[in-house]
């Protein structure tokens, strides 16, 4: 049978961010993904070259909605690793108590996005309703649901009183009932095992050569988590293991994140119960020292990196931000052959796509009025040998 | 079977849902809301407008002599937020000396008129 292109995207029904799929199939099977990533791209690194470090973590929150803590935490680590600044650990706890609300939240709203995905909308409603203890939670402590504000390079912005401790305690053993709840659906309820189980298979083989992070990698039985494997803020004090699975699906995927819900709730408890007293945060100086520095965070999709460098100024000179997404693209394409055509919403589902954070570059050819893609050697060309005048590969 | 067991459980309770307007969401007490001016307090020192990111607070002629740490000073400029530039991130909040910025425990609405402003 002749080979046929569905094109799907950059805007379709289905779709929630702008994306272009041109996925060849043979009958039903996939042959081949051909994807389109740069449709929303912002700027965001070049806006950020231009604002002092007060004003730029704001603008850092807004590269995601989803792991908005997550990139502030990331960049305000890097500045504050260049400054050689000591955070207190009271900001660390805080810090750490945002960050896992904050997987709790995506990770259940990515429960939900799956359920969505493959019909089953029960579990949509019921993981979007439990995710709102949270949301409340983190709008009790921050002021906000979705940008907390919480980071300042230096510390954190706000302190937790004891009454918002109290309140965040007791809405735990509820969520912790519920999630127990989604442990004995993921693993009996027949709509989602028929659906997730061998669906998008990837070996620990292959997540290792494509170099899949995040809970992609932990599902094919790669044991690596940024929390553990570099600890950052206060996860060398808190107890709790690192989640993995060996069926390397997006049923393993789904355990992966479930088990993280469980492990993000214990982590949530122990800092709560064992918050450690003092300041919230240090002053620190406007400027920040000449140097370079590759801050790691481990957010709810995966590794997160920001490449930061500073030139002696109150300005970043450069910052490149790599999220979790786009490390993960490769292995969806490679797991999406063979499958059914019928499986392609749930197997890009299930790494937890964020396109319009992943949107790094875009290529303009003012003259033809045209936009891009770049080849590897074109890009090193660019970087490198154009200077030493050698000729366009 | 665990969905059945649910569905009947909350056909018995109560709906989640709350009946706006008839029932008010409740807004926590740190909630981050619209941005509000205490003119007597404000010493005109500008921080707030370099502090923002949206860039939405200008300074304005505003003389005005004020109380400040048991002196009275003469201040010469005062700040105007643009209501619907600003998105509540608080670091005027923040950075105030004197608490004469601040964000409100009320919901502020959204828009793009850029000529409503706040002083």
């Amino acid at each position: 049978m002749p080979e046929v292109v569905v094109s799907i995207g950059p805007h379709h029904p289905a779709l929630k961010e702008p994306v272009n799929f041109k996925v060849v199939v043979d009958g039903e099977k996939i042959v081949r993904l051909e994807l389109d990533l740069s449709y929303n791209h912002r700027g965001v690194e070049k806006a950020a070259e231009q604002r002092d470090f007060i004003r730029v973590l704001p603008l850092m929150e807004r590269v995601c909605g989803i792991c908005s803590h997550a990139h502030s935490t990331a960049f305000a680590k890097g500045i504050e690793e260049i400054m050689q600044l000591e955070i207190p650990p009271r900001a660390q706890y805080i810090r750490t108590i945002i960050a896992e609300l904050e997987r709790m939240h995506s990770h259940l709203l990515w429960l939900g996005v799956a359920a969505h995905v493959i019909g089953f909308n029960t579990l949509f409603m019921w993981t979007w309703r439990d995710r709102e203890a949270i949301q409340d939670t983190v709008e009790e402590m921050s002021g906000n649901r979705v940008h907390y504000g919480m980071n300042e390079v230096g510390g954190v912005r706000r302190d937790l009183t004891p009454a918002q401790v109290t309140a965040a305690l007791e809405r735990l053993p509820n969520l912790e009932e519920r999630i127990k709840k989604y442990v004995d659906m993921v693993n009996k309820e027949e709509t989602m095992l028929i659906r997730f189980r061998g669906v998008g298979k990837l070996s620990k083989e292959e997540a290792l050569r494509y170099g899949t992070v995040g809970p992609t990698a932990r599902a094919s039985g790669v044991d690596y988590d940024i929390r553990k494997d570099d600890p950052y803020l206060a996860y060398a004090d808190v107890p709790w293991n690192v989640v993995t699975d060996t069926n390397g699906d997006v049923y393993g995927r789904t355990r992966v994140r479930i088990g993280e819900l469980w492990e993000s709730i214990r982590i949530v408890r122990y800092c709560l119960e064992n918050l450690p007293e003092g300041p919230i945060r240090v002053t620190a100086p406007r400027n920040a020292p000449t140097g370079e520095i590759l801050s790691r965070y481990e957010a709810p999709r995966g590794e997160l990196v920001h490449f930061i460098r500073t030139n002696g100024t109150d300005k970043v000179e450069r910052v490149d931000i790599r999220t979790p997404t786009l490390a993960n693209w490769t292995s969806v394409a490679m797991c999406l052959v063979n499958q059914n055509l019928a499986d392609l919403p749930v197997i890009v589902a299930a790494i937890d796509p964020c396109l319009s954070c992943t949107s790094r570059i875009t290529l303009l050819d003012n003259q033809n009025k045209k936009t891009g893609v770049m080849s590897l050697d074109e890009l090193i060309w660019r970087n490198r040998s154009r200077d030493q005048g050698q000729e366009r590969p | 079977m665990s969905v059945l067991g649910e569905m009947f459980e909350n056909l018995l309770s109560r709906p989640i849902t709350i009946l706006y307007p008839k029932e008010k969401v409740p807004i926590p007490g740190a909630f981050r809301g619209r941005v509000a001016i205490t003119d007597e307090k404000c010493i005109g020192c500008s921080k707030c407008s370099l502090v923002c990111p949206a860039r939405a607070i200008t300074m304005i002629d505003g003389p005005r002599e004020v109380e400040f740490n048991g002196k009275t000073l003469t201040r010469k400029k005062r700040p105007q937020v643009k209501l619907y530039k600003c998105i509540r991130c608080g670091l005027c909040e923040r950075h105030c000396p004197t608490g004469a910025i601040f964000l409100k425990n009320e919901l502020s609405s959204s828009g793009t008129d850029g000529e409503i402003v706040v002083t």
